[in-house]
């Protein structure tokens, strides 16, 4: 699955591809919603190693817009449902991520994400 | 009884990524259900390393092969996220659904030689029994390195597993073995047998493709598959001698400028420590733990 946990660390390696290569943006998605676990203290474990504006804009670009656009000091309980939403309940199943720079475009079919590279494109 | 293992060489003008895709993607592709049937126990150091992790860490599990380590650790779980990356997109499609419970996992299609992250983005990094399917100490080194630009400069943990030359008594299989081979390791083929009706669906497809394309053929195919002795897929491992593991880490290091050693033990500038090293099972295991001065 593509989650946006997963896509908040992806980067694109293509050859000579090193700046401007995060984040992937995310194209044509078929998407869906599925209920997961909810822990509070992954959550707060996690939240200093978020990239925040490129999580918040990737849940825009998923229609949700629960997410304030500078990570909050204080982290209370509906900060948290929403952050675990974002983070781990929306799946992208279908569509492709692009990088920025490059163009270079990543393909996700049935949930998994193409991270291989051609032998021409291996930096 | 476990058909015999065979010595190998990778010959000098072959191109090692050829040789992989023939001699480890595609048998895995093909073996993907059957060999996931019978990869079920976790290794004691794997669970203990897993155990050990902080809670709200996010790791990369390079070579994650049908998924058992993604929903470790069993007495914390979801404390921590480990994703999946494998060259068999059959396998991945396993690893999906690993450890059960409804919980989908994260996988990602990739090579272990690729690099498709923010470097640092991980807390952590597990490679289990895959290092050893690469064909020269390049790559095997090179897939050190990855690992090491995966985890976080300040604070990324590491295990990477490998096979052993030295085997252990319940092993099974029975290893060609000489002197030479004490030090920089051998080269083998270990055969996977596949009962009928095992076969990846991918590999029947492709029957199925070829009567397309070619009628006058098809039924000899069908017939072959009917009457043909069971599949042997031989899979490529660079088997480990003792120490060799330790001595790649020290070579991939280096050439990212990572000095061997504790943080307490330097100064200054950025660094790797080697937290653990041992053998287990059959194996060879080496924790590593990065550190860096601001
Ligand atoms: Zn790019």
């Amino acid at each position: 699955m593509v989650r946006l946990i997963t896509h908040n660390l992806l980067a694109c390696h293509a050859k000579g591809c090193t700046t401007n290569n995060f984040p992937l943006k995310l194209q044509d998605v078929v998407v869906e919603v599925r209920e997961a676990e909810f822990n509070a203290d992954f959550l707060r474990g996690f939240l200093p190693r978020i990239e925040w504006t490129a999580l918040v804009n990737a849940a825009k670009e998923l229609g949700d817009t629960s997410l304030p656009l500078e990570m909050p000091e204080m982290v209370d309980d509906e900060f948290l449902k929403n952050l675990h939403h974002v983070l781990l309940e929306i799946h992208v199943d279908e569509g492709a991520m692009v990088c920025p720079n490059c163009g270079h475009k990543y393909p996700i079919m049935n949930g998994i994400p193409n991270m291989l590279l051609a032998e021409h494109e291996i930096g | 009884m476990a058909p015999a293992v065979t010595s190998t060489t990778v010959s000098l003008d072959v191109d090692p990524q050829n040789y992989e895709d023939e001699h480890v993607h595609a048998v895995y592709d093909q073996i993907a259900s059957h060999f996931s049937s019978t990869r079920y126990k976790p290794w004691p150091i794997i669970v203990q390393f897993l155990s050990s992790l902080s809670t709200g860490w996010v790791g990369l599990d390079s070579g994650t092969g049908n998924g058992k380590y993604l929903s470790l650790p069993a007495d914390r779980p979801g404390s921590v996220w480990t994703i999946g990356l494998d060259r068999s997109r059959n396998l991945l499609r396993i690893a999906q659904t690993a450890g059960g419970n409804g919980v989908t996992r994260e996988v990602l299609w990739g090579d272990v030689l690729g690099r498709p992250w923010r470097d640092g983005a991980f807390d952590y990094a597990i490679s289990i029994a895959t290092i050893h399917h690469l064909a020269t100490w390049e790559r095997r080194k090179a897939a050190v390195q990855r690992i090491l630009q995966a985890i976080s400069p300040s604070h990324g943990r590491a295990l990477i597993y490998v096979w052993a030359i030295e085997q252990d008594d319940l092993s099974k299989r029975s290893i060609p073995q000489s002197q030479e081979y004490q030090i920089a390791g051998q080269d083998v083929f270990v055969p996977w047998v596949v009962a009928k009706g095992q076969l990846q669906q991918k590999s029947l497809s492709n029957v199925e493709q070829e009567c397309r394309t070619d009628p006058s053929e098809c039924e000899e195919i069908k017939a072959q598959e009917q009457t043909s002795p069971p599949p042997v897929f031989n899979r490529y491992y660079h088997m480990f001698a003792k120490g060799e593991l330790t001595r790649l880490v020290h070579d991939a290091a280096d050439e990212l400028r990572l000095s061997i050693g504790s943080k307490a033990d330097n100064t200054m500038g950025a660094g790797v420590e080697i937290v653990q090293d041992g053998w287990e099972r059959s194996n060879y295991y080496v924790e590593l733990r990065r550190w860096e001065y601001q």
